[in-house]
């Protein structure tokens, strides 16, 4: 993808240049609002990283110009450390995603592709297929192989966020905050136990290890694995 | 007995008994000079005649007779009075209506007529009694009425002014004992707020730059001190989160980076991204902390079903219980509503809830309960774990700070800390109370105001 990068601060703009680069993106970057702004709207990009604090112009105010301009490529917000209020006012001004410094690379990139992913499919489908997994987003229904699998309404959600980003790494804050639409950090890892137990189920219709975990990162889900 | 170790009591009571003394002095000074002093010196005079006429007396009780009748007929404030008798009782010579028997040389208080304008009078008179050698009686009296009426008068009158002046002094011992107790007070509240960790607390002061002002200022000068310490050891720990941020997200880069490439001994770079890790959260939550403390976050509060909130933690927190055999449950009592961030507050409760299934013991029971209390919401995680002493649970929300029983468990002592911030923001706070075996960990929080 082509993404564009606003961050003022060297070491982290190299970090993750640096990171993104070698997960195949293309990354140009900008050390301020001003030239930021200028290069956002006169480039077409895949994505924008944007900080939230910046010289010159602030990263909520360039957002907002380019919503205001009709222009809108994914925007992730990149910003101190986790302020809510500061995610909720990113998000309202029109970003796609959030994400706190200091960022994790692995959980960067599973955001970048999942925002790349968005792009691709333009309405989402009813009913996800994967190589003998049915996935029924209307009947609420799970098929292995033909044979039906019985899951809790979370575990639907969980099964359902990784099929439609299958192939792709899911990480444990962007479950928690799809599927129990929550953004904090639970400490210990309480992601993990939902996901072993929704992989027992699985187990108990296929032997196929279907979610896989990536180590640092999250889980992914290979049909084919 | 609590009473009697109040200092204000014991002053107020001092107060009371010294003035107190000072009307019995005041009394005792008139009594004396008003009625001691003058009855001595009409015994005086008694004394000085009655020797007279003995040491003038040749054994002839009539020769008496002229010396006395000249002393009755004398016209002096003091109207005179004897009794003569003869060795037999016969009197020789009286102008007493009646008189005692002899009993001995002594003083006598004695009933006089007086006859005065026409009118007869009781009075009271002071008698000498006494018999001279032959063994005649002579008895020499004088009237003491306006001394015996004065003495009746101070008498009444000191029995008023000790009833008057006991009511003032309970009522002044009051007014002293408020007010000292309430200056006292202020400065106890004060110091117990300090206590309860609110350090911007100040001692009131009345303006007036009495000692209790004073007093005051030291105290509140003590307290600047303290809390700029305080102030500058947490900016200290924040900066140093702060810096070392950015360094220890290079560092966990690397490593993961080392460890993709999944060479053999790759074992060793594992543990070191596990240590990164855990660096990282520490510092994460350090700063969370003290952003939230800051306060910066009260302006994008919404309404918040807390009923859904538990429901959200207990389904979240399940599974992890599940694993340590722990029964979670959730009781919700009507509807809860508060104010706020459901992020933030739903970071408290997985806190509370996290320790609770992190000490409980396999095999028992941990409760989440909602319910309201007074005018604000009580959301309560209660567990059967070893539970907190006084002590440490006074001292809940220090950053780092980790009990005897969470030194076997994982973490940093930072899920309290964090919790507790959390709760204030919300204009609330976190209670600790112990359970029979167990804690019960409680975010109180005010209703939000409207339907």
């Amino acid at each position: 993808m082509q993404i564009l990068l606003i961050e003022d601060d060297a070491a982290v703009a190299l970090y993750l240049r640096r990171g993104l680069e070698a997960e195949g993106h293309v990354v140009d970057h900008r050390d301020d609002g001003r030239t930021g702004l200028l290069q956002a709207s006169t480039e077409r990009y895949d994505l924008i990283l944007l900080d939230r604090m910046l010289p010159n112009v602030d990263g909520l105010k360039i957002l907002q110009t380019l919503r205001a301009t009709g222009d809108s490529t994914p925007v992730i917000l990149l910003s101190a450390l986790g302020d809510v209020d500061e995610r909720v006012k990113g998000l309202r001004a029109g970003g796609d995603d959030y994400l706190a410094k200091p960022v994790a690379i692995s959980e960067l990139a599973a955001r970048v592709d999942a925002i790349g992913r968005r792009g691709a499919l333009q309405e989402e489908p009813t009913e996800i297929r994967l190589a003998g997994l049915v996935v029924d987003r209307l009947a609420h229904r799970v098929e292995i192989d033909g044979k039906a699998v019985d899951l809790t309404a979370r575990e639907f959600r969980i099964l359902e966020l990784l099929a439609r980003h299958a192939g792709r790494v899911v990480t444990r804050s962007m479950l928690l905050e799809q599927v129990w639409n929550y953004h904090f950090d639970p400490q210990t890892n309480v992601i993990d136990q939902h996901l072993s137990r929704l992989r027992q189920k699985l187990a108990a219709v296929s032997d196929r290890s279907l979610i896989q975990t990536v180590r640092g990162a999250g889980y992914t889900l290979r049909p084919t694995g | 007995m609590r009473l009697l170790k109040s200092f204000s009591f014991r002053l107020s009571a001092i107060y009371a008994l010294i003035f107190l003394g000072s009307v019995a002095i005041v009394l005792g000074t008139y009594q004396l000079v008003s009625i001691t002093l003058p009855r001595q010196a009409v015994k005086a005079a008694l004394q000085s005649e009655a020797d007279a006429l003995a040491s003038a007396y040749r054994g002839d009780p009539r020769a008496l007779v002229a010396p006395l009748e000249r002393r009755a007929g004398e016209d002096s404030p003091r109207a005179a009075f004897h009794l003569l008798a003869d060795r037999s009782g016969a009197v020789i010579a009286t102008n007493l209506p009646s008189w005692p028997a002899y009993g001995g040389e002594r003083w006598v208080s004695i009933e006089a007529d007086i006859y005065r304008d026409g009118d007869e009078d009781d009075h009271e008179a002071l008698a000498l009694d006494r018999l001279l050698p032959d063994g005649t009686r002579l008895l020499m009296g004088r009237d003491v009425e306006e001394l015996d009426d004065l003495q009746e008068a101070i008498s009444a009158a000191a029995l008023y002014l000790i009833a008057a002046t006991l009511a003032l002094v309970t009522l002044g011992a009051w007014l002293m004992n408020r007010a000292i107790g309430r200056r006292l007070a202020a400065i106890t509240a004060s110091a117990g707020q300090v206590m309860d960790g609110n350090l911007g607390e100040r001692v009131p002061t009345s303006g007036s730059g009495d000692d209790f002002d004073r007093l005051a200022d030291t105290l509140n000068l003590m307290l600047e001190r303290v809390e700029a310490g305080v102030e500058a050891v947490r900016n200290v720990s924040d900066s140093v989160a702060h810096e070392l941020r950015t360094p220890v997200t290079r560092l966990q880069a690397s490593l993961r980076a080392l460890a993709a490439d999944d060479r053999p001994g790759s074992r060793a770079v594992a543990d070191a991204v596990a240590e990164a890790d855990r660096l990282q959260a520490i510092f994460d939550a350090v700063l969370r902390i003290s952003r939230i403390e800051s306060g910066r976050h009260a302006a994008d509060f919404q309404k918040i079903d807390l009923a859904e909130l538990i429901g959200d933690a207990v389904d979240l927190y399940g599974p992890a219980a599940e694993e340590k055999e722990i029964r979670l449950a959730q009781k919700v009592e009507g509807e809860l509503r508060a104010r706020g961030d459901r992020d933030l507050l739903i970071q408290a409760l997985a806190n509370l809830i996290d320790n609770a299934i992190k000490f409980a013991p396999s095999g028992s029971d941990v409760v989440v309960r909602g319910r309201r209390d007074g005018d604000g919401v009580r959301v309560e995680v209660a567990d059967a774990g070893p539970g907190m002493d006084e002590g440490l649970a006074r001292r809940v929300g220090e950053r780092f700070l980790r009990g005897p029983a969470a030194q076997a468990q994982p973490g940093f002592g930072l899920g309290l800390s964090l919790a507790r911030a959390i709760a204030e923001l919300h204009g609330g706070a976190i209670e600790l109370r112990p359970r029979n075996p167990g804690l019960v960990a409680g975010i109180r929080l005010p209703t939000p105001p409207g339907p």
